[in-house]
């Protein structure tokens, strides 16, 4: 038993024969089970094309990478997947949608969980695929991913047809069904707001490069948020910072003591995010978990030298 | 409905169904209504096939005896015969019909489609591998696809076998007609099966229906007029010369001429009259294929159609595992 999720070592993937088609370049990175993971980037950062490597779904231009300690072919009866546009069959009703993934999953299947998440959006099992909402198919096809009771669970923007109560209530039982049997969960959005407080895990991607992996609390103890006069932030990385008048803002990776004369804060998931977005530029940051013996730091940016412990430079913040 | 599907559904969780079974129903269900137009069609046409083996061709051979027809190239049998004639010629020619459109649909509706609206992925990241997956896709449409073809063909040759004193007396069809000769052998069979693979190849080439559905129809309908085109060079003529005039062959005529003194042969096809507008001419010669070759070209032509399927089937999982990049 490996407690490994999903382990990528410079993975990359070109489209076509351009020298401009990667859509996923060097990326190095390692999921341990039982996180839920948040795979975030702007549209056309590499997202979805993780997440298909990760299901089994495309071969790797270059790299390799690894699924819940072996290929994602050998892995693919113990994760689900849900893409994008949730494909579904239109013709089919709900119940021989789900009859089909019994058909498809003859060791795994839970109708059980299926049946009661298609219940608790009040659908009619006779009822087509074609004549459901987009909230609707969402659900379908969530019901069909959690009903293989996958060990790993990959989501690609799994809310975004969904209306905040539903999404609320969906979120709230796939997050319990995943807690409840250990699941390893690995969704992404480019809604940043509808990850915060129901994942531990992330990975930021822009431009098909890993921007910042990790864990979520180690990455967020990573970084401060220093607001002052204008001034030299040096020795610490500046990853983004902005000028307003005389005053200051600007988000830091700390190298050492903070000056006295600034007023320090911790980022939230959504500053962290956007200033990473906003500056293309910053240097990009992998830390693994506290005592993990396992150094996969993948980052291409030259400081990632001591950040293995996230608890260190919390300490430098105060 | 709902209430009795959900239960079967919690029954089949209890008892597993065989796995190949259920992948088979699995990859059925979406094709339903093409699984009813195949059915329907092939009770159709048996039907009308069965009745112009037994009440059909006895009216029109009461008609032949009634018309006083003695052997000529034209007897009027009436309506009997008409009625007859259209079942009769209907049952081949929907069997050299059938593939292009199974070409069509296999490229459209069976791959294409699935791949376009990513159904595909669906399928793929269930505990089924995309080889299972494609294997399955080929295997349950062929094996449904053959028996309609068979049941057809045995009907073909029933009504063949029952009709050869009319063919004898008043001449009404040729084994070598193009679509009698398909639909009376396992040529329609090995058509269909290849209309299988290459709607399948261009399904996973173009990944998406309506080019898949245009390169399905015309990839096959393009493979069956050049290899029907050819079809006379797939086994030794039989050449027969006369000094006198145009010599009697038998079958399907290949090519005749004429032979002149200085001993060359030359090929009267493209000649007006019948020497050619030579003086020199001391004998005739013609080549063609008597009905003994039916079998032999049949299985010629079989072995070749047979040997693209395989290849095409071949490059299709071929092309899968290029793309998903699965080992297993």
């Amino acid at each position: 038993m490996t407690d490994t999720a999903i382990e990528a070592a410079a993975l990359g993937k070109r489209f076509g024969w351009r020298q401009k088609g990667w859509a996923l370049r060097d990326c190095t990175l390692r999921l341990p089970v039982g996180r839920v993971c948040a795979v975030v980037g702007p549209n056309g950062a590499g997202k979805s094309t993780l997440l298909a490597h990760a299901a089994g779904l495309l071969a790797p231009t270059e790299g390799g990478i690894t699924v819940l300690g072996t290929t994602p072919s050998a892995a693919r009866e113990r994760m689900a997947y849900v893409a994008q546009d949730k494909p579904l069959y239109p013709q089919l009703t709900v119940a021989e949608t789900l009859r089909m993934g019994a058909e498809l999953n003859p060791r795994r299947w839970d109708a059980a969980v299926a049946e009661r998440i298609v219940d608790e959006g009040g659908l009619d099992f006779g009822s087509k695929i074609r004549s459901l909402s987009g909230g609707q198919r969402t659900r379908v096809a969530l019901a069909l991913a959690l009903g293989k009771r996958p060990e790993l669970l990959l989501l690609d923007e799994p809310m975004a047809d969904l209306d905040p109560l539903a999404r609320h209530q969906l979120m709230g039982t796939l997050l319990a069904d995943a807690a409840e049997h250990g699941t390893t969960v690995v969704m992404s959005s480019h809604v940043v707001a509808e990850l915060e407080g129901s994942c531990d895990h992330l990975f930021l991607l822009g431009g098909g490069r890993v921007r910042l992996a990790g864990p979520l609390d180690a990455l967020i103890a990573a970084h401060t948020l220093v607001t002052g006069p204008t001034g030299d932030l040096a020795p610490h990385i500046v990853v983004e910072s902005r000028t307003t008048g005389r005053q200051i803002t600007a988000l830091i990776r700390p190298e050492g003591r903070i000056a006295p004369g600034w007023q320090t804060a911790e980022p939230t998931l959504e500053e962290l995010v956007l200033a990473h977005l906003r500056a293309p530029g910053a240097p990009a940051l992998t830390l693994t978990d506290e005592g993990d013996a396992d150094n996969s730091q993948g980052g291409n940016g030259g400081n990632d030298d001591g950040e293995t412990n996230g608890t260190r430079t919390r300490g430098a913040s105060v | 409905m709902s209430a009795v599907t959900v239960v079967s559904a919690g029954t089949s969780q209890r008892r597993p169904a065989h796995p190949a079974r259920a992948l088979a129903r699995a990859v059925l269900r979406p094709h339903q209504s093409a699984l009813w137009f195949w059915g329907l069609l092939v009770a159709l046409i048996g039907g009308g096939l069965l009745w112009a083996a037994g009440p059909g061709f006895d009216a029109v051979w009461d008609a032949y005896l009634k018309s006083g027809c003695r052997e000529t190239d034209y007897c009027d049998m009436g309506s009997a015969y008409q009625r007859y004639d259209m079942v009769v010629t209907l049952g081949p020619a929907v069997l050299s019909v059938a593939p292009a459109l199974i070409g069509a649909w296999a490229g459209a509706s069976l791959i294409g489609r699935e791949l376009e609206s990513g159904t595909a992925k669906l399928a793929w990241t269930q505990s089924v591998t995309p080889a299972r997956w494609l294997a399955a896709k080929l295997a349950v449409p062929a094996a449904l696809i053959v028996s309609g073809t068979v049941l057809l063909t045995l009907l073909n040759r029933l009504v063949w076998w029952r009709e050869e004193r009319l063919r004898h007396a008043v001449g009404t069809r040729d084994w070598f007609a193009v679509t009698t000769f398909t639909g009376n052998g396992i040529l329609a069979t090995a058509y269909a099966l290849l209309a299988l693979a290459v709607g399948v190849v261009a399904g996973l080439l173009l990944r998406r229906s309506l080019p898949a559905l245009a390169a399905g129809f015309a990839g096959t309908a393009a493979l069956m007029v050049v290899l029907q085109g050819n079809r006379h060079h797939l086994w030794p003529v039989t050449e027969v010369r006369a000094a006198a005039s145009e010599p009697l062959w038998t079958g399907m005529l290949v090519d005749r001429g004429l032979i002149t003194a200085s001993g060359d042969r030359i090929s009267d096809s493209l000649c007006e009259d019948f020497d050619c507008g030579r003086s020199d001419v001391v004998g005739y010669w013609a080549q063609s294929h008597p009905a003994s070759h039916f079998w032999p070209l049949q299985l010629v032509e079989t072995g070749i159609v047979v040997a693209v399927t395989a290849l095409l089937v071949l490059a299709s999982f071929h092309l899968l595992r290029r793309r998903t990049g699965g080992a297993a």
